[in-house]
């Protein structure tokens, strides 16, 4: 039975190179050589058609074991070579992770920006809404509605800026102009109160002007962020509630408040607040200049002589008002030793928060 | 107010220990400011005599002491005080003392010449504010005694910050009413009768007031013999307690009761004032036109029709609650003293001090209001004083120009409504008791709620009954009033989605790279000029009439400027990378306005790259083309379908990369690359990428809510093609004509390349894009896309002038 035998040195054969193949284009080739159209067992098989019918059966079957042998053989040498060839793309791939990543990084929202979003979602969440109004203003909505006598020193030149009137009319209460750089974003208040009816609930966010010189701790052009409320039954535990709820939000839930009797001409009673030092926890540090207290706003009870300009009936109505600076809650809140940072723009300085 | 814990102990009995007191001072209104340890005991400083004085060989202003203290041989000290001589006593603080500023003493050569101590000022040990020289003990002073042992006990000083509705608190008097009753205890306010002889007053003094408005009240008192000296030392030491520095015993009277009763008085010296009718005449009066004053600073001073004087027949003595006069002066040769205690006008005394830069303790109690009921007591307590410390007698009798008398107010308060409005449930006997601590007077009425309050005349902040309120609160307690929140109800906190889309318009840019920045409002009037800006019809900037500096004199009409600033302010601290954006208000007005338009616009500015090269990543220089892709991406936030740049040569832009903004068919803005010259003017290195355009317009176009569109269903199929046309046809137009050519089936043109050189003839450029054509209800077939495509590239081709890249 030569062709039995043969099968078997084909069989032989085919196993020692596809042992020998060492990467998966040769072992493809030794595929091709042995099983392919022209491959030598596909050859050999043809000579299948030649033989008795009684040699026919058995050669036929070690036909089939030597090609079930081959493509088994062939298989498991393609799943070896396989994953040694990943083994060795996954190697050549792998890299130092140590290294930079790719960054797109986003620009960052301004801090005073972000303490004014902080503070407006606190009184958002208190049922208020935010109220805006012009920088330039008039004398009237600026001190005379809010209860500042003509020869108040805030009128001065020295301290809040005027700006030309070109309406040609003369100044009602002192100096060139009745039209100012709004020092307070009070005015808004004013607007408000004379527009809309009670209930009121407004934060008043904005940039204001006083005449100071830039330095650590004063800027020319600062944020206000101030509040009103007017209603039916207002009282000064009501301000007071608000505020601890605000300085508690705003400055961590542990933190102490205190209201400090104060003088505005705008608000009777007035006080100012003090929140305990986050820094020492009320110790005294070089932040709360050793006092353990740390000044945040001001606020007290709507003057009823500011109703009367606005045209609300103080015996009905009550109301309470309070104001901040931003710079000076970002400034205590982030440890920022210079307000002049807010203003100057320095990608260093912007990037930070 | 400096308030000397000794000198109040005196005034009232302050049981609580310092910290304590302070605390309830700073929790009912009186903040405490500062406290200073006066006379804190220092070991090492000794009572000293110079003995030699002789002048530095190596500085002008140095003097070489020896000084005598006691024991061993005499310390060589070197000395920069002017005010001694050899032979005075002086405290001297010897090598290793650490006085109260924390500076310790040790041998030294100064200029060349050893120093052995240091000879000290009054501030230098920590006992007032006058560092002005040495402190020149008296003569009887004993050498070697420790200082503080001679000295005597230390005090403690608070510094309180007196609001202005408290003018009443400017004074000892007032703060031991205020300590009194906020601690439950009564004051002793201290008053002086004077033993009189002599001749009246009313013989030797006249005197009238023109205008009670400006001058309600003027009190006199003449003192006849006095001899001017040196202050008493107890005298002296209450003065500087205060803060004041002590000058005589005459003026430091007048101070002492000042500070004590806070009524300012003026001594002149009686014979200066001119005589009508036999009597030194004082009227007091406003200013003529023309008339002049020398002041006691040696200033000449023209007097405005507004400026309140003290004249005599000749004219003006002195600045009514100001100053006084050079020529009617206390001088040593000063006999017979004509004291002044009166009430002017806080509003007249305000814009004469304030008009002539003359601010004084005298004056900023004049400003608040003094008690016009309390002239006499202060007028008197001054005459006594005054004989007891200058030998002089005190003529009898009181000169009082009181025109219209003030009377206390009588104040109604409702117990209901204080309760009402605080928060609180008070009852009467507790209202009318805090009432009552604090010097006013409570009698009920008809109507059990209603009380009557009288009002003394030296609280002159109340007058009505929110002001009577906030009395109560104030003693009562903040802190014991229950914190509760508004109970009002239907409300509902939120944002306006105009302040909703502007937040988002914010998150945009942030998004596509840019920080927030804050810059000034204020501009340089030359800005405009710098940029050549362009104003509409009649508009101009907003000018300050009392700026901060003649480079913000005037309000921005545009943030360019400031982001200019900006971007050189990083790139002079080594940051070269700046990407900033700014949403603020800029101004015009025009003659005949008074408020002038105020607009919010959003700008921003890009220069250098992205950021600095990094080992995988090489980012290019920011051009005009980052710009409008930031401005691109708030578009698309905003859901804005019409928005289009139009090229348009503005002046601050570099020509031919400067662009109109529009959106919906209006300008809102511009965007480009800085003009060079722009760039050279506010010392930026280019290209610097710009944009501003108006919030509003954009808010207005906005489409917050975009109605839902269909994921696609069947596949599309992507053509490319390559258009070379000439250089003059933008990529606007081409895109507009490929989508009108691509009909129905057209679903996007994207523009991936822009080609010029080899292949392409000079003057012309290749537009690549990238097209894919659908069909939403089917799969297209590939003959269809093939028409399609063929008819648009026909067409393309023809309306552009172009052909198709490798084509004919």
């Amino acid at each position: 039975m030569a062709l039995i035998d043969e099968l078997g040195r084909l069989r032989d054969d085919g196993l020692e190179a596809i042992a020998a193949s060492d990467d998966l284009t040769s072992l493809e080739a030794v595929r091709i050589a042995l099983l392919g159209k022209k491959g030598s067992l596909t050859a050999a098989l043809r000579g299948l058609g030649g033989l008795s019918a009684e040699e026919r059966p058995a050669v036929g079957k070690v036909s089939n074991e030597v090609r079930t042998s081959l493509e088994s053989a062939l298989a498991a040498r393609e799943g070896t070579l396989g994953s040694a060839a990943l083994r060795a793309r996954l190697a050549a791939e792998a890299v130092d992770i140590t290294l930079p990543g790719r960054r797109r990084a986003p620009g960052r929202e301004h801090l005073i920006a972000r303490v004014v979003r902080e503070v407006s979602d606190i009184f958002i969440g208190l049922g208020y809404t935010i109220a805006e109004g012009p920088e330039v203003e008039l004398d009237y909505y600026n001190f005379t509605a809010l209860n500042t006598p003509p020869d108040h020193p805030a009128r001065n030149a020295s301290d809040t800026f005027y700006v030309e009137d070109l309406s040609g009319e003369t100044a009602a209460v002192r100096g060139e102009s009745d039209v100012l750089l709004r020092t307070q974003t009070s005015p808004v208040q004013v607007r408000v109160m004379e527009n809309a009816t009670p209930p009121i609930y407004i934060l008043a966010p904005g940039r204001v002007y006083r005449r100071d010189v830039a330095d650590p701790s004063h800027l020319p052009q600062f944020t206000q962020i101030e509040g009103l409320v007017v209603d039916e039954g207002i009282t000064f535990g009501d301000l007071k509630g608000t505020l601890e709820h605000f300085a508690r939000e705003m400055f961590g839930p542990q933190r102490k408040v205190r209201l400090r009797p104060h003088f505005f001409p705008f608000t009777e009673p007035s006080a100012e607040v003090d929140v305990s030092c986050h820094l020492c926890d009320g110790v005294g540090c070089r932040m709360c200049k050793g006092s353990g207290w740390l000044e945040i706003l001001g606020c007290g009870v709507v003057d009823p002589n500011v109703f009367g300009f606005a045209g609300i009936d103080p015996e009905r109505y009550t109301g309470f008002a309070f104001g901040m600076g931003a710079e000076r809650i970002a400034a205590l809140k982030y440890g920022v030793p210079d307000l002049r940072h807010f203003v100057e723009s320095d990608m260093r300085f912007l990037r930070q928060f | 107010m400096r308030v000397s814990l000794k000198w109040l102990r005196e005034l009232v009995d302050v049981t609580l220990d310092t910290p304590a007191l302070v605390d309830l001072l700073d929790m009912t209104g009186t903040k405490v400011e500062a406290i200073h340890t006066v006379g804190q005991a220092v070991d090492g400083v000794v009572v000293g005599r110079i003995l030699t004085k002789e002048r530095h060989p190596e500085a002008e202003k140095l003097w070489v002491t020896t000084v005598d203290v006691g024991a061993g041989e005499p310390l060589q000290i070197v000395c920069g005080a002017q005010n001694f001589e050899a032979g005075d006593l002086v405290p001297v603080a010897t090598v290793g003392t650490t006085l109260p500023n924390g500076l310790t003493i040790k041998k030294a050569k100064l200029r060349g010449v050893v120093s052995e101590g240091m000879n000290c000022s009054a501030a230098e040990l920590g006992l007032g504010a006058d560092q002005s020289g040495l402190l020149i003990l008296p003569s009887d002073a004993p050498v070697g005694t420790p200082f503080f042992e001679y000295h005597g006990t230390a005090d403690t000083v608070l510094e309180l910050e007196v609001t202005p509705n408290r003018p009443d608190c400017l004074s000892m008097a007032g703060v031991a009413r205020e300590v009194a009753a906020v601690t439950g205890v009564s004051a002793r306010v201290p008053s002086g009768v004077p033993s009189e002889s002599g001749a009246p007053v009313s013989t030797s003094v006249s005197v009238a007031i023109e205008d009670p408005a400006f001058c309600p009240r003027y009190t006199a008192r003449l003192i006849r013999g006095v001899k001017i000296a040196p202050s008493p030392e107890w005298l002296a030491e209450r003065v500087a307690a205060a803060g004041a520095r002590p000058i005589s015993n005459v003026v430091d009277v007048t101070n002492y009761v000042m500070f004590e009763l806070g009524q300012p008085l003026h001594a002149f010296d009686a014979a200066a004032i001119g005589v009508a009718d036999g009597r030194a005449a004082i009227t007091v009066r406003v200013a003529r036109p023309g008339e002049r004053l020398v002041t006691l600073d040696g200033q000449d001073r023209e007097l405005t029709a507004d400026t309140l004087v003290i004249a005599d027949p000749t004219g003006p003595v002195a600045l009514a609650g100001v100053m006084g006069g050079a020529d009617t002066e206390v001088t040593d040769a000063t006999v017979d003293i004509l004291l002044e205690a009166a009430c002017f006008a806080p509003a007249s005394v305000g814009r004469t001090s304030r008009r002539l830069a003359l601010i004084s303790e005298a004056s900023q109690r004049f400003e608040r209001g003094v008690d016009p009921n309390a002239c006499i007591a202060a007028v008197d307590r001054a005459a006594q004083l005054l004989a007891e410390v200058s030998g002089g007698t005190v003529a009898p009798g009181v000169i009082d120009a009181y025109p219209v008398p003030i009377v206390p107010a009588v104040v109604t308060l409702r117990v209901s409504r204080t309760n009402a409005l605080l928060g609180t449930d008070l009852t009467e006997p507790v209202v009318t008791g805090i009432l009552t601590r604090l010097g006013l007077t409570v009698t009920g009425s008809d109507d059990a709620d209603v009380l009557l309050v009288t009002v003394p005349t030296f609280r002159p902040d109340l007058t009505r009954e929110a002001d009577l309120i906030e009395e109560v609160v104030r003693v009562f307690g903040m802190d014991r009033v229950a914190s509760t929140l508004p109970a009002g109800r239907g409300r509902v906190g939120g944002l306006t989605s105009q302040q909703t889309l502007t937040e988002r318009i914010g998150a945009a840019l942030r998004g596509a790279g840019l920080n927030e920045a804050i810059t000034w409002s204020f501009a340089d009037p030359t800005d405009t000029e710098r940029l050549e800006w362009t104003f509409g019809p009649g508009e101009m900037p907003v000018r300050l009439l009392n700026p901060m500096s003649a480079d913000q004199a005037v309000l921005r009409t545009t943030t360019l400027p400031g982001l200019l600033r900006a971007v050189a302010h990083n790139r002079n601290r080594g940051v070269a990378d700046v990407h900033l954006y700014e949403i603020g208000s800029v101004w015009f007005t025009a003659d005949g306005r008074k408020l002038p338009k105020e607009r919010t616009v959003i700008a921003g500015v890009l220069a250098g790259s992205w950021k600095r090269p990094e080992w995988n990543d090489a980012p290019p220089v920011l051009d005009l083309f980052d710009a409008k892709g930031v401005l691109e991406s708030v578009i698309e936030d905003l859901g804005i379908a019409r928005f289009k740049l139009r090229a348009t040569d503005l002046p601050w832009l570099q020509p031919g990369r400067s662009a109109e903004v529009l959106v919906g068919g209006d300008v809102i803005g511009w965007l480009g690359e800085a003009h060079p010259s722009v760039l050279d003017a506010y010392e930026c290195a280019g290209p610097v990428a710009v944009f501003e355009v108006q919030l509003k317009p954009l808010l207005k176009a906005a489409r917050d809510v975009r109605p839902f569109t269909d994921l696609p269903r069947y596949p599309g199929v992507k053509m490319d093609v390559a258009l070379v046309v000439d250089e003059g046809v933008s990529a606007e137009r081409a895109e507009q004509t490929i989508r009108s050519a691509g009909g129905k089936l057209l679903e996007s043109a994207r523009l991936f390349d822009v080609y010029r050189g080899e292949g392409v003839p000079a003057g012309l450029k290749s537009l690549a894009y990238s097209l894919v054509y659908r069909d939403p209800e089917r799969t297209l077939t590939s003959d269809e896309v093939e028409q399609a495509h063929e008819k648009l590239v026909r067409k393309v081709t023809g309306a552009l002038g172009g052909r198709l890249r490798g084509g004919e």
